[in-house]
């Protein structure tokens, strides 16, 4: 019984890296995915978001600057649903592409795939992760463009 | 004849002309009296002004040359392309958009954040005033 248990333990904390709880929130969508797809709350660590929103008015490289009220709202938001996973370990930056887990997956990808106009670069997660609005990471729905399906 | 024929085409031109709802015309008559206060020989905005300082290139916030048409496109009408992203963004021109130009708290939020990337600094009250006048027509 024991066992059975522990194993369901560790699937489930397997299964993690694939899907990840939608980003419902209202105001987080209307704020944070007008310039790119929202990225859900649990694939970066609270840390990592403390920094995003810390600067915001400088975020790479554009300004991406909200109100006070409603900066404080997405704060609470996202390190309230802040991921604590394989994906986010070891995590010190505030780039989810930089994490060692998620460098470690995508390393296999040719650069020609990534720098392409369709896809520009690893922070598009929706250009290869067809359900990523969906939170669904699962390799049965990647289909990078102009090479089409990955497994 | 040629009295009503000119008051027709008046209002045909007035019916045509997009106009703001009534927060936004409280937001330019704030930008009004700013730009006013700053420069006593102020008379009005100007669509022409407008119109260059969204078509002009600068040195923006990433020390490269850009304009507000980097975005949103010559044509208002089309779809534009946020350059920093690759997401489509929808059409500025309210003509296009009916949502465009309609919430001030919005227009101020992004007139902020782009004039920061495409002039590394905020717009004036008199450049902002005059953008909008520009878009607006759109
Ligand atoms: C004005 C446009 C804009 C807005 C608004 C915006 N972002 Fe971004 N964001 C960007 C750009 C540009 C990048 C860098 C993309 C790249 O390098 O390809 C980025 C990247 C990110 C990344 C890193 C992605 C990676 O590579 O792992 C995170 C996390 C992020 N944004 C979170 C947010 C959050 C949270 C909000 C809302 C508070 C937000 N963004 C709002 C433009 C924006
Ligand atoms: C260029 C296409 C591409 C982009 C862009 C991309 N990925 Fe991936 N991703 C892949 C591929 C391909 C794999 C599978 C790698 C393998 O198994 O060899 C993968 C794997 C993953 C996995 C592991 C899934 C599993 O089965 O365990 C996660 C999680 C993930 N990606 C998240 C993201 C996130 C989040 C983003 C955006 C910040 C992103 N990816 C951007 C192509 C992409
Ligand atoms: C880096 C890309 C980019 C540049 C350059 C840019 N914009 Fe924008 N702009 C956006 C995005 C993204 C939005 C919001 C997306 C949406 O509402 O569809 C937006 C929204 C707006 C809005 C809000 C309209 C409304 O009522 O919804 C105005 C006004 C505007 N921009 C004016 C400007 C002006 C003026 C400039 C030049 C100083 C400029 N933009 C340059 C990306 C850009």
């Amino acid at each position: 019984m024991k066992r059975i248990i522990l194993s369901c333990l560790v699937l489930a904390s397997m299964s993690w890296a694939k899907n990840v709880p939608a980003a419902t929130d209202a105001l987080y969508q209307k704020e944070c995915a007008s310039c790119h797809f929202g990225y859900q709350p649990a694939l970066l660590n609270a840390s990592g978001w403390q920094k995003v929103m810390g600067s915001l008015k400088d975020h790479f490289g554009t300004d991406a600057s909200l109100s006070q009220k409603e900066h404080d709202a997405i704060v609470t938001y996202v390190t309230q649903n802040a991921g604590n996973s394989k994906l986010t370990q070891g995590n010190t930056t505030m780039r989810i592409s930089q994490s060692p887990y998620f460098i470690k997956e995508h390393r296999r990808i040719p650069e020609r795939l990534i720098d392409q106009p369709e896809v520009k670069s690893l922070s598009q997660c929706a250009a290869c992760h067809t359900k990523a609005e969906q939170g669904d990471y699962s390799e049965r729905t990647i289909v990078i463009p102009n090479y089409g399906r990955w497994e | 004849m040629k009295k009503i024929f000119l008051m027709l085409s008046c209002s045909a031109v007035i019916l045509l002309a997009q106009d703001f709802n009534a927060p936004m015309k409280a937001y330019m008559n704030e930008l009004e009296k700013e730009a006013k206060a700053q420069d006593a020989s102020f008379e009005r905005f100007d669509a022409k002004r407008g119109e260059s300082i969204f078509t002009s290139q600068h040195i923006g916030k990433k020390a490269q040359e850009m304009s507000c048409t980097t975005c949103h496109k010559s044509d208002l009408k089309a779809t534009g392309l946020n350059v920093n992203t690759n997401k489509t963004i929808a059409p500025l021109a309210p003509s296009a958009n009916a949502q465009r130009l309609t919430d001030v708290e919005e227009v101020q939020k992004w007139l902020r954040r782009n004039f920061n990337d495409v002039y590394n600094r905020e717009g004036s009250a008199l450049e902002k005033g005059d953008v909008l006048t520009y878009l607006i027509n759109q």
